[in-house]
């Protein structure tokens, strides 16, 4: 199956990991994804004031474009996601939306672009039976923090994605991989966000309650799908202000599902963590 | 501090931009015990809506605003279906349409610009750079 | 009156000039008085200095071209504007790296791009300004090179930029980037120079050296010219 896809800006820098595991991965459960031929970035924030459309021209244009291949249109980032989805929903929905964002792009576009998580795919097209099958018992035992945070799951209306205080999705996922998800009471809160560059304190202060309460859970290491989660909670131990020892290695859910698959490490993209997981995913 | 005229025109300018009517609040404080950036908050999200329903400028000049990660952690859970985080961004907006910003690109300092993924810049503008 | 017909009404700046039908919008503001010192330079469509943006009559969207390659209409007004005072970075390219990180130091603006296409459309060289600066963002150097080729430096993309970007700037980062750091080194160049400082064609500048005027001449007028 080949399915349209939008990597998203940082997919191609800092979380290059992120792009080349989700590619490999798909790969080889029979799923090719095609990069959109022409993108820009997405946006990143949904705009929460409701006389502000500039802000989602950008997304509208990559949904757009996007509906000349097929319904569905791939992107993994949180980020990406939540926003491609929440532009689409008001494109849908919101009359206003439509006809002043329509005045921006080259086509008309009325909200047939479906954006889909690879979660999703892996739970609906492939299916997490047909997982546990092909995954091997590399990380059997291994005890997998599932981290959410914000975007992903919020607002449950807009994003359907799953239930927005208790998402078990993730969860579900890991267990087909043969590895022990724990249960933590902080896998939907915020790591803090962009506030990395302005107040610095909320992400350091989030990130060890957030790192702690996975670690008292038992977790050896954290998932996700959002490069600045990835990176705020990663940075943060490199930097040596985490206050979990050992620091817990915090990978792409799509790493852990291509180390599963035992695909080659190298394709993988472990090189560019602070907290390197490679002692622990393949010692 | 960025003035709007009187105290009626502030929170109906909210509620404008909001598309949130900020009296069905009742003041439980459900959304600052959700709050991801509390700690390093001036008014409480609960204060800070206190303060738009009474018209009160503080909720412009708060520091809240501007710490609020936009998680909506608080929209999720208010009990009286308040978006809350969308009158963070109307207040963001009023101080932004104004010109009165928090983020500069020439204040971010060249090591944490280069370190940190490009998508936190681009958001960090978006929502605290006018 | 056969003159009357052969002419146009234009307004430069909002006062109306009449001007001969067909020449260039260059012209016909000298024509109409104008003195160029700056914002004119090749007059050939390459340098990029005479920017310039128009609107025809009944349509309320702004046109660019450039001055010296544009037709006037009648009913057209313009006005130049042939320099925009940018953000400008200074670096010294040989310490620099074609990364991501190198052209959000010089312009961390890039970023705050809303995607609302208005540099591609303004774009006199009709290039896909929007495309290569989110070819830019994503650090992708090499495409941003390839795709802002053709920039002329006009600055009328950061005119219309909501975000107030500069993206001749970037783009001109990006390809010097690529041309210092990214592209391979020209080895025929290379293997020339050194057959030059090695003596190979002194013999041959030397008998040109001594050669008159005429012979010269002879010699140039036969050259081999490419196809």
């Amino acid at each position: 199956m080949k399915l349209p896809y939008f990597p998203g800006c940082t997919l191609y820098t800092r979380a290059r990991g992120l792009d080349h595991s989700t590619r490999a991965a798909l790969a080889a459960l029979g799923i090719e994804l095609e990069e959109l031929p022409n993108w820009t970035c997405c946006g990143t924030a949904f705009p929460l004031a409701q006389d502000s459309y500039i802000g989602m021209v950008a997304a509208a244009r990559i949904l757009d474009s996007a509906a000349q291949h097929n319904g569905r249109l791939v992107t993994v980032c949180s980020f990406c996601y939540h926003v491609l989805k929440r532009v689409n929903h008001s494109i849908k929905n919101n009359a206003e939306a439509r006809r002043k964002l329509n005045d921006y792009l080259e086509q008309g576009y009325g909200g047939e672009t479906v954006p889909v998580h690879p979660l999703e795919i892996l739970k609906h097209d492939v299916g997490f039976e047909a997982l546990r099958a092909r995954a091997r018992g590399r990380l059997k035992g291994l005890k997998v923090a599932c981290y959410y945070g914000c975007l992903l799951v919020r607002p449950a209306a807009e994003m359907a994605f799953d239930d927005p205080e208790n998402p078990t999705i993730m969860e579900e996922f890991a267990a087909a991989l043969g590895v022990e998800p724990v249960h933590f009471p902080y896998k939907t809160a915020c790591c803090g966000s962009y506030q990395v560059l302005n107040a610095y304190d909320v992400v350091a202060s989030r990130g060890r309650e957030i790192l702690a309460a996975a670690a008292a859970h038992g977790a050896q290491v954290l998932i996700t799908s959002c490069p600045l989660c990835q990176f705020n909670l990663d940075w943060l131990q490199g930097r040596g202000e985490g206050t979990v020892l050992p620091a817990l290695p915090v990978l792409y859910f799509t790493q852990l599902l291509g180390t599963a698959l035992e695909l080659p490490a190298e394709g993988l993209g472990f090189e560019s963590h602070y907290v390197d997981p490679r002692p622990l995913l393949l010692g | 501090m960025v003035s709007v005229g009187p105290s009626g025109e502030l929170c109906e300018k909210i509620s404008e931009i909001s598309g949130q009517n900020p009296f069905l609040c009742m003041q439980c404080g459900t959304c600052s015990a959700s709050c991801t950036g509390i700690g390093v908050m001036d008014l409480l999200p609960r204060q800070v809506v206190r303060m738009v329903q009474l018209g009160r400028r503080e909720a412009l000049a708060c520091r809240s605003i501007w710490v609020c990660s936009s998680c909506l952690a608080c929209t999720t859970r208010c009990p009286r279906g308040i978006d809350i985080a969308r009158l963070m961004e109307a207040l963001r907006a009023i101080n932004l349409r104004r010109g009165h910003e928090v983020l500069s690109p020439e204040r971010i300092p060249a090591a944490l610009l280069t370190e940190v993924p490009q998508m936190a810049v681009t958001c960090a503008f978006r929502k605290l750079s006018a | 009156m056969a003159e009357e017909k052969e002419m146009v009404s234009i307004y430069i700046m909002g006062k109306q000039y009449r001007v001969p039908y067909g020449v260039t919008i260059m012209k016909a503001m000298e024509y109409a008085g104008y003195r160029f010192i700056r914002g004119c330079g090749c007059r050939g469509g390459f340098c990029g200095a005479c920017g310039t943006v128009y609107r025809k009559p009944g349509d309320f969207r702004l046109k660019v071209g450039l001055a010296c390659q544009t037709v006037v209409e009648d009913g057209m007004h313009l006005t130049q504007i042939p320099f925009y005072p940018a953000n400008k970075a200074t670096y010294n390219l040989e310490e620099l790296t074609p990364t991501l990180a190198t052209l959000l130091r010089h312009y961390p603006e890039m970023t705050r791009c809303l995607g609302c296409n208005s540099c591609t459309r303004i774009c006199p060289q009709e290039l896909q300004v929007m495309d290569y600066m989110a070819a830019a963002q994503r650090g992708d150097i090499a495409k941003a090179a390839h795709m802002s080729f053709d920039c002329l430096m006009c600055g009328l993309c950061a005119s219309r930029c909501p975000a107030e970007i500069v993206q001749y700037n970037v783009a001109l980062l990006a390809r010097r980037l690529y041309g210092r750091h990214v592209a391979p080194r020209a080895e025929h160049l290379a293997r020339r120079v050194e057959e030059i400082k090695a003596g190979k064609f002194d013999a041959e500048i030397e008998r040109l050296m001594k050669m008159d005027r005429l012979e010269l001449q002879k010699l140039y007028d036969a050259r081999d010219i490419e196809p």
